[in-house]
């Protein structure tokens, strides 16, 4: 196994079969969508113009090219659509590093070379984003090359490996035929994937938005700010929009679409499915500063008679989130609010225990037209872990959850 | 309600928007900016009015360009400039870049030395102290909040307005200086070319390019929002060169006619304000100067690391710590301790060193506009963004006419010398 950089291969002589030099390497070409790893083509620039020189046809490389077949055999390059040029779509573009979880940029392409093999293979080992790449293209050919390699040596390297690498393509055909997706990313944290998003160019957003997977792009959209949020959902076509909108939380759904033009809200809402935008309506009616407008309608509310083995059944059933489940309330037949039960009571306690036993007391609920000072200040003063909003009728409307209120503090500090 | 809706939308977008632009604009006139305007006016009288209009024209272009391409590609010129013309260039380019930007650091140095000397504190006290507030500022990320007093005390420039009209100037000789074409032979003394150069090289400095474009993309414009922010710029713009005109015109008919011809310092300088404050002149003047100063001090060389380290592929910003990007805060505090150390230099002409910046600046200034000018005409990176015939026309022809003064310039020197 020996190493070899794209910066190395880039120019290099090529010689044909005869021993005759025919032109020099311009680009190395790889097909992701068959092979991700290995490159399949060199581009050779020739009297008779671009050429493309398959691996399979290479009999060296080392220093210069060699081919095992006559020049007049390779074809040449015109339907290079479907490749991606290493040199022309890699180097000097940004990349995302998804175990360093950031945005870097490529200064240069590292193979490994299978030097066993009958033809000379190279697999793609990772990406040089570090100060070794840098020098190395920048002095190449200004020093000698025996001096290049000696001061090269002694620069230790910082390489992303390859399958770390997630490529941002911009323009959807491409990234359709190059089946560049987003599924390294995917994996991510969705706080992860939004700060890595805020590093990019609103087109580079747009591209990644419109291929990663709808929960984990809402996920992701919720931790973004609003201005970013803003500007990802206007660039998308509204049905996408929709799509990502609908797995929102509902009340950043509604925050969000509040703050998009009307007749660009109003597309978003028409697309969703109609459960999530009568949810989502809703919301939008309210003030976006009130508790109304900060609270989501996503919690488990259970009769008043209710047991700790019913509330257990209940969360089994529940799709929502995670957090809308710390609490479970207990309205009455009116829908009036007639108590909450911490999650920890519930499991502490045997399943026939009535629910209403286990309430907090006093019961701590504010109304839907409270303003944001006063509501943070209950979080404060009795150390919520959420809070029920009711309406006039004193019914159960939404519950305020402390990530709603932690994003509210922070924005105004 | 949506009423009140759409209403809220329009002005929020106006806010969030109107800023660069005139940011921009208002650190253009740093200390360098006055040295240069005032020598100017100090030293030939109306004879560079002239300069103004093209100049304006030019600005408006230049920077119009920078924030189109900013707001199309939500990407920084350096960051383009490396994606589309690879790694070399990009690397000659932030070498040029990191030069004269040092040059312009030194200029402001200079001028929070020459406005403090005005109070009788001497250099060797006002810079050191000067230079660690401008480092703690942007390290311990508190320039938005002070930029707004910047922004409010730049309100300075005013003064000059003031000044130029009290001085009852020869209004019609300026007006008509302003429109006339100059004469070429007057291009034939070298101290004139040099002037006209570092009055290009201020009013569009190479660093504004960098600057504007990356604020329009920190401030998140878009493609829609693109026309309120041209109009941004443009208003920038006019109202740098209104008071550069107003700088020239009042030196011209308080040092010029005094026959005060070459500028040391800045007590030479704060002569062109007695007309307005009289005795207090000095005092205007320093404040003026030292707000100018601090003002481009803070942004200059932060501007400068983020444009170096983005073209190169550092980690950059003021978010990440001091070992997350080691390369961005080391080149930052670099700029301003070397910065601060030249003007230390004991017996230092701090006014030719500044007016010197900016003839470099006019001199890099082509090379700058050759790249901007490849990027923007490039559609499949601006899409139908690409510029207009007239644009291309007048960026071309500062890029060449700039390229062509410089020569000369050279030329002469050698001839000079020779």
């Amino acid at each position: 196994m020996a190493t070899l950089a794209l910066s190395d291969l880039v120019g290099a002589t090529v010689y044909d079969s005869s021993g005759t030099v025919r032109g020099r390497v311009r680009d190395v070409a790889l097909a992701p969508q068959e092979d991700r790893s290995h490159p399949s083509l060199l581009i050779v620039k020739t009297q008779r113009g671009n050429c493309l020189l398959p691996f399979t046809a290479l009999a060296q490389i080392s220093g210069n090219v060699r081919a095992a077949n006559s020049a007049s055999e390779w074809s040449l390059a015109n339907g290079i659509e479907g490749l991606l040029l290493l040199g022309r779509d890699l180097l000097d573009q940004q990349v995302i590093d998804v175990h360093g979880r950031k945005v870097v940029r490529v200064n240069d392409v590292d193979f490994y070379q299978d030097t066993a093999a009958k033809n000379p293979i190279l697999k793609i080992e990772g990406v040089d984003v570090g100060a070794r790449g840098a020098i190395r293209r920048l002095l190449k050919g200004v020093v000698p090359g025996g001096a290049l390699r000696a001061l090269l040596q002694r620069i230790p390297p910082r390489e992303i490996p390859w399958d770390f690498v997630d490529l941002i393509e911009t323009d959807p055909a491409r990234r359709v035929r190059l089946k560049i997706s987003h599924d390294r990313l995917a994996k991510l944290h969705p706080a992860d994937i939004a700060d890595i998003v805020e590093e990019l160019a609103p087109d580079e957003r747009e591209a990644v938005f419109e291929t990663l997977d709808e929960e984990v792009a809402a996920g992701a959209l919720e931790e973004l700010e609003p201005k970013v949020q803003k500007s990802i959902v206007e660039s998308l076509d509204s049905d996408r929009a929709a799509e990502i909108v609908e797995e929102m939380e509902p009340d950043a759904a509604a925050d969000l679409l509040a703050d998009l033009p009307e007749d660009r809200t109003e597309e978003i809402l028409v697309q969703m499915a109609p459960e999530e935008r009568q949810e989502v309506s809703e919301l939008l009616e309210f003030r976006e500063n009130t508790a109304a407008g900060r609270m989501t309608t996503e919690y488990i509310a259970l009769p008043v008679g209710a047991t700790a083995g019913d509330a257990i059944e209940a969360m089994r059933n529940f799709e929502g989130r995670m957090e809308s489940t710390s609490t479970i309330y207990l309205v009455s037949s009116e829908g009036t609010l007639a108590g909450a039960v911490p999650l920890v009571k519930i499991a502490l306690a045997k399943a026939d225990t009535p629910l209403l036993a286990l309430s907090q007391e006093p019961l701590i609920y504010c109304k839907t037209d409270a303003k944001e000072k006063e509501f943070a200040e209950l979080f404060d003063k009795y150390n919520l872990l959420t809070l029920p909003v009711v309406d006039e009728y004193s019914h159960l409307v939404g519950v305020i959850t402390p990530d709603d209120v932690i994003s509210m503090l922070r924005a105004n500090m | 309600m949506s009423f009140l809706r759409r209403w809220k939308t329009r002005i929020l977008l106006i806010l969030a928007v109107v800023g660069p632009g005139f940011i921009t604009a208002n650190v253009d006139n740093d200390a360098n900016g006055i040295w240069t305007y005032s020598s100017a006016g100090a030293q030939f009288g109306h004879l560079l009015l002239w300069t103004m209009i093209p100049t304006t024209l030019a600005l408006i272009v230049v920077q119009e360009m920078c924030a189109r391409m900013g707001a199309v590609t939500g990407k920084g010129l350096s960051d383009l400039i490396r994606e589309e013309f690879g790694l070399r260039i990009t690397f000659l380019m932030m070498i040029g870049i990191l030069i004269t930007n040092f040059g312009n650091v030194v200029g402001e140095f200079a001028g929070i030395a020459g406005s403090m000397e005005l109070f009788g504190v001497s250099k060797y006290i006002s810079v050191p102290i000067c230079a660690v507030i401008v480092w703690l500022i942007i390290v311990k990320g508190q320039y938005k909040s002070v930029e707004k007093v910047f922004l409010v005390a730049s309100f300075f420039y005013i003064t000059y307005i003031f000044a130029g009209v009290l001085a009852r100037p020869a209004w019609l000789d300026a007006l008509v200086a302003t429109v006339k074409p100059p004469q070429l032979a007057a291009f034939k003394g070298g101290s004139y070319l040099y002037m006209v150069i570092g009055i290009v090289g201020t009013t569009i400095a190479p660093w504004m390019q960098f600057y504007l474009q990356s604020s329009i993309v920190e401030k998140g414009v878009s493609r829609r929002q693109y026309n309120t922010s041209k109009l941004d710029v443009i208003f920038g713009c006019i109202f740098t060169d209104v008071v550069a005109w107003f700088i020239i015109v009042a030196c011209a008919a308080t040092l010029y006619l005094h026959g005060h011809r070459d500028i040391r310092d800045a007590a030479d300088a704060a002569q062109a304000l007695h007309p307005l404050a009289g005795d207090y002149a000095y005092i205007l003047f320093a404040l003026g100067l030292f707000n100018a100063s601090l003002f481009a001090a803070s942004i200059l060389p932060l501007s400068t690391a983020y444009a170096v380290c983005e073209g190169l592929g550092f980690e950059s910003g003021v978010g990440l710590k001091f070992s997350e990007a080691p390369a961005f805060y080391w080149l930052y505090t670099a700029l301003i301790i070397a910065g601060g150390a030249v003007i230390l230099l004991p017996g230092l002409p701090l006014v030719k060193i500044s007016i010197l910046s900016q003839v470099v600046n006019g001199a890099v200034l082509p090379f700058v506009l050759i790249f901007m000018l490849l990027l923007i005409n490039k559609k499949e990176l601006v899409d139908e963004y690409v510029n207009t015939r007239l644009f291309n026309v007048i960026a071309w022809a500062t890029t060449v006419i700039l390229i062509g003064l410089t020569l000369a310039l050279v030329w002469g020197a050698i001839k000079g010398s020779g």
